[in-house]
């Protein structure tokens, strides 16, 4: 598997806790907890976007690799 | 008037009157009062059964006897309220009858216990070894309620130094396989999401005899049919497993770039990771 493959598939499982980290943060009762959640959420989709970016480079780099 | 008309009469008579008369005393159970308030109770009780059967034949005095012991424990009780003095001399004051570890043999004898009731009542509360108690008090109603030494308590979250996630208190959403409305729309949800959550458990709301949601949201169901083997909710662990599995493929990333601001963009970003982590993991894990 290259690099960009594996960048990918990180990408993609840190998008699913993304995903249910939003439930949570929807459907907990508690505004702590809530507020958790959401400082999670933050800090989960700023990495995301890290790595999204860095994912480019890698698809500039090799453009073989291309594509999903 | 006959005889059996008459004790008819006053039997259902006093019958709600009684009921009327407990009501107006308050809600204190039985099991819970002094040895006043249980003399008062008894006073009234007899009075009542004395007129009910026509021992007292005339019912004015009867009924004067019986309203002059209602009508002043109501007012004793609403003294003990407004004044703590008044509290003190009607109900007593608890005896403290183990001090530092050390029984106080003088109060012992003052509420007339022996060593060995002593030791019963502890062993009711579930201390069988004297050793262990640091304080022990007879409350007013004689019930014996002990504080045990700081290192034979049990152990809570706080003394781990561990942090919990608030848990506010389940909502039971089903039952009897009938959906509950008021407690779904306290939870914010409707039978849509119900009925979403059921189908992903694969059960049908027949079959539900208890369905509860917890304060995270996670729905619990008990099935009518025990043999329907249901999965559990393990959508935090799978979560908490996913953020670990994520945080190491960070640091992967990073062993493997030579690119040295890469590197520390992955680097930043796996401690960043570790962070949301651990911050997370006593609402995810508990």
């Amino acid at each position: 598997m290259t690099v960009g493959a594996k960048v990918k598939q990180t990408i993609a499982t840190l998008k699913g806790i993304k995903g249910t980290l939003e439930i949570y943060a929807y459907q907990c009762q508690d505004q702590e907890s809530a507020s958790v959640y959401q400082e999670g959420l933050q800090a989960v989709s700023e990495i995301t976007g890290d790595l999204e970016k860095r994912l480019k480079n890698l698809e500039f780099e090799e453009p073989q690799y291309k594509g999903l | 008037m006959r005889e059996w008309t008459e004790i008819l009469l006053r039997s259902g008579g006093l019958f709600f009157i009684a009921l009327l008369l407990t009501r107006v005393m308050g809600k204190r159970q039985p099991s819970r009062m002094n040895s006043f308030n249980f003399v008062n109770y008894m006073v009234i009780a007899i009075i009542a059964a004395l007129i009910s059967i026509n021992v007292i034949r005339d019912l004015a005095l009867g009924l004067i006897a019986l309203g002059v012991w209602v009508v002043l424990a109501v007012i004793l009780d609403y003294l003990a309220l407004k004044s703590k003095w008044f509290h003190d001399l009607i109900h007593g004051k608890a005896t403290i009858l183990m001090k530092d570890g050390k029984v106080m043999e003088e109060n012992l004898l003052q509420v007339r216990y022996t060593g060995e009731e002593l030791l019963r009542e502890l062993r009711s509360k579930n201390v069988f070894n004297l050793a262990d108690v640091e304080f022990a008090v007879m409350e007013t109603t004689g019930d014996i309620n002990v504080f045990l030494k700081s290192e034979k308590k049990p152990v809570t979250p706080h003394d781990l130094g561990k942090k919990v996630s608030p848990q506010p208190e389940p909502q039971t959403v089903i039952l009897d396989g009938n959906i509950l409305d008021e407690p779904l729309s306290n939870l914010g949800l409707n039978r849509d999401w119900l009925k979403v959550q059921l189908d992903s458990l694969g059960v049908s709301r027949d079959n539900v005899f208890i369905g509860q949601v917890d304060g995270s949201g996670e729905l619990y169901v008990d099935l009518f049919d025990d043999a329907v083997q249901v999965p559990q909710p393990k959508v935090k662990e799978l979560l908490y497993a996913n953020l670990e599995k994520s945080q190491a493929d960070l640091l992967s990333f990073a062993l493997d770039t030579k690119d040295k601001q890469v590197k520390d963009m992955y680097l930043k970003n796996a401690e960043r990771l570790e962070q949301v982590r651990e911050k997370l993991e006593p609402y995810l894990l508990r």
